[in-house]
């Protein structure tokens, strides 16, 4: 970083970028205890809950990504979507986005897919429960989160195989490879553009009420969603949508192997799926941070943080800070202070409804059907930092 | 048209001043401030901003 932090040397240092790092390290928890921030390769590492609470919505800070395509010296179709999308625009620009999307992403339009969430959940528990054992991964969070996307967007859930392709593509970007891969990339991306086109163009000529059918009448009735704006605008929705609802409902079976008596509370009361979400997002989030820039040099608890200065926000940390959660064990019946694995402030996740609704619907049908779930040999981890998940989640159990 | 807002609830993610920047806003010291009984022609824009507040924290009579 050229950036240098006024009393840096007194924090302490984690490094982020080494592979074996873990956000739930022991390192972590010691560097909270000495410090509401951590020095990082990456910039500084926000660590407490009362911090991430503030700094999400502080006013001298904004989305830090949007220069993740230039800073890997790339342009062409990614690049340009990515730089123009909504997570990336700040300020004005950001809210004419933000609001033009709303009504498609409002809890009203979702509820009403609520039945279709349960249909589809039920169907794929139905294509391996008399087997007892399953590969969640591939067998359940995968199908399920692209098949929402696919309900989502008005698309017959066949589609959901080259969704899920087009989305791990596209998903490159964010990896270490990201200049190599550019061509998959790039190519990914013209296709999910294609789709994104195709969908406007049926609801063109049939409107309705549904998320693709709102977004075209915000287009075509007002003079603040561009042609552009709205096809980036459903992109984005593919796109972020796919892989943060598979890792988390992963993040959600495996922390539920491993309390078996949080799954058989969950199967007695379903009625605690809610919670049981909100739970599981606080100890494993998939998110484990977000990134923040700042844009002008300002001072924070003492600490002069200059402009340009990157800030990761620990979600994970601040779950489990013991100031906030003294009892910090995964508990579904506890009362808990909100978690941040949605983000906060403006880029606060804008399909949370959707996500909250679906995982919920899982995770009740889930623990009725799967009694005694366990692991089923190796389970592959994506690194325990940055986005995570299960990339394999072999497990077994008892049909109900 | 009256606003209540469940300040035990609301987290200021700021969305409602989003949507509907002529009843919400925030104060010099980041504290949610919003004209409690607005006129029934921004009843929309209330609703919207009801409907986009991630903590559902927003009512509206
Ligand atoms: C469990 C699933 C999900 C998780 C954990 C999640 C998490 C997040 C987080 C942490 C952010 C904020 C990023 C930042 O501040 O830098 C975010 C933003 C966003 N999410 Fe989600 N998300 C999920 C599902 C979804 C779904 C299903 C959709 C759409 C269908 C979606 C659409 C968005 C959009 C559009 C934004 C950008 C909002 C803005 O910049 O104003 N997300 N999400
Ligand atoms: S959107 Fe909801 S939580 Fe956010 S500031 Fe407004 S009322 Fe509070």
């Amino acid at each position: 970083m050229s950036h240098t932090v006024l009393n840096a040397e007194a924090m302490p240092y984690l490094d982020v970028s080494d592979p074996a790092f873990s956000i739930r390290s022991e390192a972590v928890a010691d560097a909270r205890d000495a410090s509401w921030c951590a020095r990082t390769p990456y910039g500084l590492a926000v660590l407490r809950y009362d911090d991430v609470q503030k700094l999400l919505r502080h006013p001298k800070l904004r989305q830090g990504s949007y220069r993740w395509p230039s800073h890997n010296g790339v342009t062409g179709l990614f690049a340009r979507w990515w730089e123009n999308m909504l997570l990336s625009q700040e300020g004005d620009t950001h809210a004419r986005l933000r609001r033009m999307a709303n009504p498609a992403f409002s809890p009203k339009l979702i509820g009403a897919l609520q039945p279709k969430f349960t249909e589809l959940a039920n169907m794929l528990i139905d294509r391996f429960a008399d087997r007892g054992e399953c590969d969640f991964i591939a067998e359940f969070t995968e199908p399920y989160a692209t098949g929402v996307i696919c309900d989502l967007l008005g698309l017959p859930f066949e589609k959901w195989r080259e969704l899920a392709d087009i989305a791990a593509d596209m998903g490159l970007a964010l990896g270490v490879t990201f200049k190599q891969d550019l061509t998959t990339i790039d190519a990914a991306t013209r296709r999910i553009f294609d789709y994104a086109e195709e969908l406007v163009a049926l609801r063109r000529a049939e409107p309705s009420d549904d998320f693709i059918g709102m977004l075209v009448r915000a287009n075509a009735e007002t003079d603040q969603l561009s042609d552009q704006e709205l096809l980036d605008m459903i992109v984005l929705a593919i796109f972020g949508g796919i892989d943060t609802t598979r890792n988390q409902l992963g993040l959600a079976m495996a922390t539920f192997v491993e309390h078996p008596d949080q799954w058989a509370l969950l199967g007695e009361q379903p009625e605690l799926a809610r919670a049981a979400v909100e739970e599981v997002m606080r100890v494993r989030p998939t998110i484990t941070w977000v990134t923040r820039e700042a844009t002008e040099t300002f001072t924070y608890n003492d600490t002069e943080i200059p402009q340009g200065t990157t800030l990761h926000l620990f979600s994970q940390s601040a779950g489990s800070d013991p100031s906030v959660f003294p009892e910090p064990g995964f508990d579904i019946a506890a009362a808990r202070k909100p978690h941040f694995g949605f983000g906060g402030g403006a880029h606060h996740c804008l399909g949370h409804f959707i996500a909250r609704g679906d995982m919920t619907e899982a995770l009740k049908l889930l623990s009725q059907r799967l009694k005694n779930p366990r692991f089923n040999g190796e389970v592959k981890w994506l690194p325990d930092s940055g986005n995570t998940g299960a990339i394999t989640l072999p497990i077994a159990f008892d049909a109900a | 048209m009256k606003i209540t807002v469940d300040m035990e609830a609301c987290l200021l993610h700021g969305q409602c001043v989003i949507a509907a920047p002529e009843i919400f806003s925030f104060d010099d010291d980041g504290g949610l401030v919003w004209v409690a009984a607005p006129d029934e022609g921004l009843r929309d824009d209330a609703e919207a901003a009801a409907d986009a507040c991630p903590e559902q924290a927003i009512v509206i009579a």
